[in-house]
């Protein structure tokens, strides 16, 4: 599996059996019938995998720095995920997936490899428009069936999961120099500055995906922290969020009706 | 980076770009955009602290009290308790104090304040009218002395609405349908805003006892029923009291809507401890007359 | 739209005249700033039956409790349940004194929080006091745990809290003799001593409580909450609490509510939570 064009045969032969009425996914039947309601219907389940090996990057132990190489390999390990997702979802002739969620595993076996996953419901428009984005390619999203029908109520389309990263290590000791007045509770302006280019370097890519995509905007953006195995110096920002972009004029949602619910 | 006018550079790359990105989820999204509010951009600051607990307010260096062993002085609330046992020894603590750790106070808020200064600065430079949704954490940063400060928002403009006076945006914790609540309740959003207290116990000889249960033992307490430990009880009252002041004194006559509270306990000895409380919430201002919608329908889930 | 539940008003035309007003100056009425911990949802309830939150009040108390009383003896732990009682006692007439103070009529959605240490129960109160927007004369001050929604739903059917109904118990877990606990090893019996001292610890936990409504002239309590278990530094030790609202019909009859049916199309979702940005 050298480039993500070569899916499974698993794959393979589970799509052909897929496409002819038959549906899976992992949609409730409230999502399901959300999804119907929008114009879409459920084509299948579709996932995509990238194990990779992350953890080479030699780090100053003194010095605060975006790690770029881990920071390259966790984006292309995702975006290798993703690719492969919607290949799948090509196979079907979806024009989107809806639902996707993005998963890291690590496993024993290994110890600096992690599996990233891609998993969704691949969907096709039933009035046999397409939705595809402007690079052709199913669009991805990680709405849920409910977000899906509210996003389009309000007129906007979406055109795919986008995301950026930044790994960044934080200095161990060199705080060692700023420490020259004990006894002060003060801002450490090079910290600062370090964690808050580090996040934003994190937002900045995400958007210049979205505007690969030729989004409006982009919704629902998460930003995450985490230190996976690295050790709790070295931090992953990943910034994640659903690029999407206005079709129709405003449509205005129903006013909602208020009640007060006497359940627990 | 000492105040706010030093953003770095890749946030005024990323604010420059044409496309917005919010922090919205869908729902709150679409009821963002019902409002006539349109998202211009996901705008943060941030800002990291350092804490040093070795200087005043030490553990190590009881009592060093910056107002002396006087009552009250610049302001700050300090009360005073005396031993009713007229014993004289070094290990009998003869005279107990709490006071307000004022010091840490203007710290804390120099960090939510950089962290909010900021936000707001990245706020101006997508020609916001107001940020909505706003998320802030504090927390230690690995495993050093450094506190960081985060705000997470997304900018909006109310759109065919002239700008905020001077440009300012206000602010708010809410989003989606809670902000289109409070808009009908008639309320504005003004700011999110902060107030801190600290506290610090420091115990003479009966609140030792009593918070290690030792006063029957020396029949000093007098009594081995129960009874309050007042320098304590004090000390948790005057933290939440004091945050409410210090949010008070930034209220003007407004109101602070949805507080949220956190405390902390810190012991730093037998009956020592400092005591901290948190309140955030956002400013808000009446824009019309009381005018209350009818009770809402009661209703029974059918599943 | 049906005309029971209508948005009175265009939220879009809202919002533009609050932001054109803001632009204007949007001077604050004069008075006394307001703080309150209710939701926006709480706030628009409170409003619907004509009240309005005024202040954030607290009450907290710290109360010893004398050495040895957690060594192992017999029967109930008197000392436990009096610290306990105190502390409550004294935190609720703090948030009470609190709230009259701000010029409040009563307290809800109070949060309890109660903590039983080797050497003192630290009780912990926070809550907003409310009033009436039409300045009526209080009554006696309450204060109640439940939620602001609870308290208009209350108020709606007639009736009214009066203030925290609460007892505790603390017992030592019965011992078994050498003998008796031989005996009961190999059989499957009922070990009635540890059930009749478990049964009379819960029993007069909750008599405790109706007792204090009772003093309220109370006509019952509602939300009732018990906690029970071994204390975490004295194993032997058993906590019995039980906590309510004592309320009382202030209606000549009681209202009925009638409810709608709703069948909701929402995944038990949990709703938005700014913090959930974060992913943590």
């Amino acid at each position: 599996m050298s480039s993500p064009t070569d899916l499974p045969k698993d794959a393979e032969s589970r799509l052909a059996e897929l496409g002819h009425g038959f549906f899976t996914s992992d949609l409730s039947v409230n999502e399901f019938l959300l999804v119907k309601e929008t114009g879409f219907h459920p084509l299948g389940f579709v996932m995509g995998s990238s194990i990779y090996h992350t953890g080479i990057q030699g780090r100053r132990w003194s010095k605060s720095q975006e790690l770029s190489k881990l920071t390259e390999a966790m984006y292309n390990a995702r975006e290798l995920a993703m690719t492969r997702m919607e290949e799948e979802a090509d196979e079907l002739g979806a024009d989107g997936i809806v639902g996707v969620r993005l998963d890291v595993n690590y496993y024993e076996w290994g110890s600096d490899a992690a599996e990233f996953i891609a998993l969704g419901t691949a969907v096709k428009a039933e009035d046999g428009k397409s939705y595809r984005n402007k690079q052709g390619k199913p669009f991805t999203s990680d709405l849920s069936g409910q977000d899906f029908w509210t996003i389009m109520q309000t007129g906007y389309v979406p055109q795919g999961l986008v995301m950026g990263t930044c790994v960044y290590h934080i200095a161990h000791r060199g705080l060692g120099q700023t420490l020259g007045s004990v006894g002060q509770n003060i801002e450490l302006p090079n910290f600062t500055q370090a964690l808050y280019e580090a996040r934003e370097l994190a937002m900045t890519r995400m958007q210049d995906e979205g505007n690969t995509l030729g989004a409006t905007g982009i919704v629902g953006v998460r930003l995450e922290e985490k230190s996976h195995q690295w050790g709790s110096h070295t931090i992953e920002f990943l910034a994640i969020g659903t690029a999407v972009t206005k079709s129709a004029g405003d449509v205005t949602l129903p006013r909602p009706t208020v009640i007060i619910s006497l359940d627990n | 980076m000492t105040g706010p006018g030093d953003l770095p550079e890749a946030a005024t790359r990323r604010l420059e770009s044409g496309s917005f990105s919010s922090g919205l989820t869908v729902p709150d999204f679409g009821a963002c955009l019902q409002m006539g509010l349109r998202p211009v951009g996901l705008v943060q600051g941030f800002c990291a602290m350092q804490w040093s607990w070795y200087g005043a307010g030490s553990p190590y260096m009881r009592g060093t009290s910056p107002y002396g062993t006087s009552d009250g002085g610049q302001g700050a609330y300090s009360q005073s308790w005396r031993c009713p046992h007229g014993l004289v020894s070094a290990e009998h603590r003869a005279w107990g104090q709490n006071y307000e750790q004022t010091w840490v106070e203007s710290a804390w808020l120099q960090g939510f304040g950089s962290a909010y200064g900021r936000l707001i600065e990245e706020a101006k430079e997508v020609g916001a009218h107001g940020i909505i949704g706003v998320t802030d954490t504090s927390h230690n940063l690995a495993d050093m002395n450094v506190t960081e400060f985060h705000m997470l928002g997304t900018a909006v403009v109310v759109e065919d609405a002239p700008a905020p006076p001077g440009g300012d945006p206000w602010s708010t914790y809410l989003a989606g349908q809670r902000l289109a609540k409070l808009i009908e309740a008639g309320f504005m959003p003004i700011s999110v805003i902060a107030g801190i207290a600290s506290v610090r116990v420091w115990a003479y000889c009966m609140t030792e006892y009593l918070m290690e249960g030792r006063v029957g033992t020396y029949g000093w307490g007098g009594a081995t029923s129960t009874q309050e430990i007042e320098q304590v009880s004090e000390g948790h009252l005057a933290a939440r009291a004091l945050a409410r002041e210090h949010v008070r004194r930034q209220l003007g006559s407004d109101m602070l809507h949805g507080v949220s509270i956190t405390t902390a306990e810190r012991e730093v000895g037998s009956g020592d401890q400092v005591l901290e409380c948190t309140l955030r919430g956002t400013r808000v201002r009446r824009f019309k007359g009381f005018d209350p919608m009818p009770t809402p329908r009661p209703t029974v889930r059918l599943s | 739209m049906s005309p029971d539940s209508p948005l009175p008003i265009d939220v879009r035309a809202e919002m533009r005249s609050a932001a054109a007003w803001l632009a204007d100056g949007g001077a604050a009425p004069n008075g006394r700033a307001v703080t309150s911990d209710l939701t926006i949802d709480e706030a628009l309830l409170l409003h619907s039956i004509g009240w309005e939150p005024v202040e954030l009040v607290f009450g907290v108390s710290v109360t010893s409790v004398p050495v040895g009383v957690w060594t192992w003896g017999r029967g109930e732990i008197g000392a436990a349940s009096d610290a306990h009682n105190l502390a409550v006692h004294t935190a609720a007439e703090r948030l009470g004194r609190e709230c009259a103070k701000a010029g409040g009529h009563g307290v809800v959605g109070v949060q309890v929080s109660v903590e039983v240490n080797p050497h003192h129960v630290d009780v912990h109160l926070v809550g907003t006091a409310v009033r009436p927007v039409e300045g009526k004369k209080p009554g006696q001050t309450f204060v109640s745990d439940l939620s602001a929604r609870d308290f208009v739903l209350l108020s709606n059917a007639g009736w009214s809290p009066l203030g925290l109904s609460f007892g505790a118990s603390f017992i030592y877990a019965p011992r078994r003799d050498a003998a008796t606990a031989i005996r009961q090893s190999s059989q499957n019996i009922e070990l009635t001593n540890l059930t009749e001292a478990l049964y009379s610890a819960r029993e007069s936990a909750m008599e405790r409580m109706q007792a204090s409504g009772l003093a309220m002239s109370a006509q019952g309590v509602v939300g009732v909450r018990i906690t029970e278990g071994p204390m975490r530094f004295a194993r032997h030790v058993i906590g019995f609490t039980a906590w309510g609202t004592a309320v009382r019909l202030v209606a000549d009859n009681h209202v009925y509510l009638k409810p709608d049916m709703v069948l909701p199309l929402d995944d038990a979702v949990v709703q938005f939570e700014a913090q959930s940005l974060r992913g943590r």
